[in-house]
């Protein structure tokens, strides 16, 4: 108890876990709810119009709408949702990054057993 | 062990905004994390099954016959500019302005509101269409899918309204503080599955 109390960033950083380390914004002006609010708009309105313009083969606008929505989501997550903000080492990353690692490999081999299936019927 | 502890005297950690800093209310935080890692897989599972049902029109028409695009970009704008209201909430709520956290937290609400209005609206009219899920594998895949969502974004208005009255009648303080934080959390949360839902049953839709 006599020993004084280390701030949170520094407990993150001694045991090696710098990718946890907890930051927390609070700023006059919301610049980066403006800045994220303008860049959402900007990723979904644009894959609208990626879609509706017709401009590539369907498997590659596919690719390209979804990675500009992991990206949305990215953006969601770290300007919105304030991802690393904690009291102690921002441990949600990690559960969080699980949750996304199993929903990748869910819907990707859904999708890849049925293919499989339509190949060879 | 470095890991640090609760002030014992207050109970509030410096440096930090109120709702992190109350130990007992900061931990609840990260227990609504996990919720949400759980609401994470309930979306997975749903959009893996919508990916194998997509194609499975039996004799109902398809995705590209059936969606509006319309109601479902003014969804889009409505849910992405709710997810900045309330962000913007949270902000007012970080410098302790209530009746500005009070302002965009109501203007959040109403957002939602529109969003779940257009979706039952083009729900409707779709099913008076005679596109029920009884239809195919494709509509019953799309509605679970896509309804999740709107229960989830209708339970976040009812949520919304709770707190609404919270912070009028308690002002900022650490509950409330967590609580408006959690609820900005599942908001934004539903804000990205809907990115999903926009990207890869809309869009997707479109591409055939």
């Amino acid at each position: 108890m006599a020993e004084p109390r280390t701030a949170p960033e520094e407990s993150a950083r001694e045991e090696g876990l710098a990718f946890l380390e907890p930051r927390v914004h609070a700023e006059g002006f919301p610049v980066a709810q403006v800045f994220g609010y303008a860049g959402s708009i900007i990723l979904t309105f644009g894959s609208f119009f990626l879609v509706t313009r017709h401009l590539m083969p369907p498997v590659v606008l596919l690719a390209v709408i979804l990675t500009l929505a992991v990206g949305q989501a990215a953006l969601q997550l770290g300007v919105f949702m304030h991802i690393r903000e904690s009291r102690g080492p921002a441990w949600q990353i990690v559960p969080l990054g699980l949750a996304f690692f199993i929903a990748l490999g869910l819907i990707g081999m859904s999708v890849w057993i049925m293919m499989f299936k339509a190949g060879v019927s | 062990m470095s890991l640090p502890l609760a002030e014992e005297e207050t109970g509030l950690a410096p440096g930090l905004p109120l709702e992190l800093a109350d130990d007992r209310e900061s931990i609840k935080i990260t227990g609504f994390w996990m919720f949400l890692v759980t609401d994470v897989l309930i979306f997975a599972s749903l959009f893996a099954s919508y990916a194998v049902y997509r194609s499975r029109v039996a004799l109902a028409p398809g995705p590209a016959q059936v969606f509006h695009y319309g109601p479902v970009l003014l969804e889009t704008l409505l849910l992405l500019t709710s997810s900045f209201t309330v962000g913007l909430a949270i902000w007012a709520m970080r410098t302790g302005r209530t009746r500005m956290l009070f302002f965009w937290l109501a203007a959040t609400l109403v957002l939602g509101a529109g969003f779940v209005t257009s979706e039952i609206h083009d729900f409707t009219s779709m099913v008076g269409q005679g596109l029920t899920w009884h239809q195919s594998a494709f509509l019953s895949a799309f509605y679970v899918l896509v309804g999740t969502h709107g229960a989830h974004v209708t339970f976040g208005i009812v949520w919304a309204v709770t707190l609404l009255f919270q912070v009028a009648r308690r002002g900022i303080t650490p509950v409330t503080a967590r609580k408006l934080y959690t609820f900005s959390l599942y908001w934004h949360f539903l804000d990205i599955v809907w990115v999903f839902i926009f990207t890869f049953v809309y869009l997707g839709g479109k591409i055939g």
